[in-house]
């Protein structure tokens, strides 16, 4: 059985928002979970989470906040990234996200928003299935 | 036989007959449940231990009296509207947008001042102008950005709710001195003596390393900062509190129960040394620190406990690590007894929110402490809360109150085996760990060095690992859930209190107006002053806050004076994870 190289995450935190639980509860359970997962640390601009995402060539990128700027911060990860030609990057992100800002959120490609309460084998089972090959 | 060797004999029994029984009907193997008895608090001794409410040790309470009860003094019953009137953590949008939000609440009966949330960038330390906040002006609370600001804040605040005649909270740690001087600046130029003024700034910055995150400087610069407040605190605005310190969100970030309480007594410590230092007496300023209440969970008895070993702790760090001998300087004055965490409560089946903070009340009244039903049920779902879920819980307090009557006796469960028994194990284990700290060289080392930030972060892992095994059960999360589950709606027919346009347009809207500011404004003042903030700033004697004030009344920028501090004192970076 060939041992498949191990799926890469980057786990962000866009803005200002400092409430980071989350975002190492789900960095620290996706490493238990065999992901080779890196941890930007706080207040991180889009520019510089999409640049860590090309440097460190990940298939996935997680996004956290809390403080009600994700419409603005998620979006422009998003877009960004699909400017620098990674629309492969499955995105993901969780936090304090009301459920009415979600279907914005997909379209701007956002591809799954998990909340509050959201199982880690639950993320990392729509990581599997939905993340894109490395080729 | 003495009683002691009775009781021990009668438990033999109890485990080896009785209680083997049990087992073996249910076919288990170990309990699930306990009990205590006298063998569990061996050598209690009530007046060391526990002692009358108000008096040292502090564990049943820190006042004499719970002034809640249901019929005041003279026998009236209580006064008061039936809309929520509490002044709650409140701010959104330009300050124009808080100024209306406060005087909806004057209009719905409140009298109190603000209790300010202040959105990221003003805590820490941008202005709205800056490309890098984008997206998050007056989202989380109000901007504020130049005196400018507070003024227009403020205007709901005039006549007989003057400056001198309310309190203002301000949830402010890393600029804390800046908000300090903007209201300071305030009151001066409405001719209202500074030590008239009487609020309670946050100020406990070295929290936010740990948790939360709204740091600017590295902790020891910050340090100097918190000092230069103290001191011009305790001078110029007696009335003022020093700091409101906060294991409420080290918890919330993750901690567990004993490192909630070691590393707030820890922090707490390290802001009266700073006081000493200067050359205070202990008594001189300790009386003006607060707590902004410790964490808590949904373990009833152990939040109790906790409650009654941190009262307990405090008290003894004051008496006998730093000689105290005011009793007013060994309390811990906080508006929160025990009660549940934010983190408590589920997006999922929202309304079991208010079931849960009932259950955090309760604890609060059997913890020494009224009954405070927190947060309002809607707490995960967005930003603020609305005006049902408020009423809701400021009704539930009143029920726990006024018809269950929780607060007749102080301390209720005092000398029971269980309880006393759980509250020196939980203080015990808080001073190992406090002991621990201190063999770092204090809470700022234990900050510099990553070693708070770590631990949290490995509790609050292993309480997700324990949630994901299902060892730990969360109603509606891990456990009864199902694919048809009813889905309880909620009908939104009051308008939220915080207008959503508004919020969005906030940012825009502050922009231009701050343009303006900037432009009227007298420039090479602002530039004289800067240059001057950042002489002062680089003696480390020298107490900041009066040039601040003069930097205030200038319409100077938080940014402009961050930067200044930014240039001087360098930025705090984080360690990994």
């Amino acid at each position: 059985m060939d041992h498949k190289k191990p799926i890469k995450v980057l786990i962000a935190k866009p803005g200002l928002d400092g409430h980071d639980r989350g975002a190492k509860v789900v960095a620290l359970g996706l490493r238990d979970q065999g992901m080779e997962v890196i941890y930007t640390g706080l207040r991180q601009t889009p520019e510089k989470i999409v640049q860590a995402a090309m440097q460190e060539d990940v298939q996935v990128v997680g996004l956290s906040c809390l403080s009600g700027a994700h419409k603005h911060l998620f979006s422009e990860v998003a877009r960004l990234l699909k400017e620098r030609g990674m629309d492969d990057v499955l995105i993901i992100a969780g936090g304090i996200i009301p459920e009415k800002d979600i279907p914005l959120l997909k379209e701007k490609g956002v591809s799954g928003v998990f909340g509050p309460g959201t199982s880690i084998k639950k993320i990392a089972q729509y990581i599997r299935e939905n993340v894109k090959e490395q080729v | 036989m003495s009683d002691h060797e009775k009781i021990k004999e009668q438990k033999k029994f109890w485990e080896e007959v009785a209680l083997k029984m049990a087992l073996a009907r249910f076919k288990m193997e170990k309990s699930p449940s306990r009990f205590y008895t006298p063998l569990d608090v061996e050598g209690f001794d009530f007046l060391e231990k526990v002692g009358f409410p108000g008096l040292y040790p502090y564990t049943a309470g820190t006042y004499p009296l719970m002034p809640y009860t249901a019929f005041t003094a003279k026998g009236a019953p209580p006064a008061g509207k039936g809309l929520v009137r509490a002044s709650r953590y409140s701010g959104y949008g330009t300050p124009e947008d808080t100024r209306d939000y406060y005087k909806g609440v004057q209009q719905r009966g409140g009298r109190g001042g603000p209790n300010l949330a202040f959105d990221l960038p003003t805590q820490i330390g941008y202005d709205s102008d800056n490309p890098l906040v984008r997206g998050e002006v007056g989202k989380v609370g109000v901007c504020v950005d130049t005196l400018k600001d507070f003024e227009i804040i403020y205007e709901a605040y005039q006549g007989d709710l003057n400056l001198d005649r309310i309190a203002s909270n301000f949830t402010i740690n890393a600029p804390a001195n800046i908000i300090i001087a903007f209201y300071a600046a305030l009151a001066e130029k409405r001719g209202v003596p500074l030590e008239k003024l009487r609020a309670t700034p946050q100020n406990d910055i070295l929290k936010e390393y740990v948790a939360r995150g709204t740091y600017i400087f590295p902790p020891r610069p910050a340090m100097r900062l918190f000092r230069d407040s103290l001191t011009f605190l305790i001078k110029y605005m007696p009335n003022v509190n020093v700091t409101s310190i906060g294991g409420y969100h080290i918890r919330e970030a993750g901690a567990t129960r004993v490192q909630d309480l070691a590393f707030s007594m820890a922090i707490g410590a390290a802001y009266l040394q700073e006081g000493v230092n200067a050359g205070l007496q202990v008594d001189s300023f300790a009386p003006k620190f607060t707590f902004n209440a410790f964490g808590g969970s949904m373990e009833m008895f152990k939040e109790v406990a906790f409650q009654r070993a941190a009262r307990r702790m405090w008290a003894k760090i004051l008496k006998e690590r730093f000689g105290a001998q005011d009793f007013r300087s060994m309390l811990i004055r906080q508006v929160l007894g025990a009660h549940i965490g934010c983190s408590s409560t589920t997006a999922q089946r929202p309304l079991n929110n208010l079931t849960r903070a009932v259950v955090g009340a309760i604890a609060g009244a059997m913890s020494g402490a009224p009954p405070i039903v927190y947060p309002p049920y809607d707490e995960p779902l967005g930003l603020g809360w609305s005006l049902e879920a408020q009423q809701l819980s400021e009704d539930a307090s009143r029920i726990l109150l006024f018809e269950a009557k929780l607060s007749e006796v102080i301390d209720p469960l005092a000398g029971s085996y269980y309880i006393e028994h759980l509250t020196d194990e939980i203080e015990n284990a808080a001073w190992e760990e406090l002991k621990k700290i201190d063999d770092m060289g204090g809470a700022v080392a234990a900050v510099e060095n990553g070693y708070m930030q770590r631990e949290i972060a490995r509790s609050a892992h292993e309480r997700q690992q324990r949630i994901e095994r299902q060892e730990d059960l969360v109603v509606g999360v891990n456990c009864f859930t199902d694919e048809k589950e009813l889905d309880i709606s909620i009908n939104r027919i009051v308008p939220h209190p915080y207008d959503e346009n508004k919020r969005e347009e906030a940012e825009e809207k502050q922009i231009k107006n701050l343009t303006e500011i900037k432009r009227a404004r007298d420039g090479r003042l602002v530039s004289r002053l800067l240059g001057e903030l950042k002489e002062k700033a680089k003696n480390e004697t020298e107490n900041l806050i009066p040039h601040m004030i003069e930097c205030a009344k200038a319409y100077v920028s938080i940014q402009e004076m961050c930067d200044v501090l930014r240039d001087v004192f360098g930025e705090y970076e984080l360690s990994e994870i």
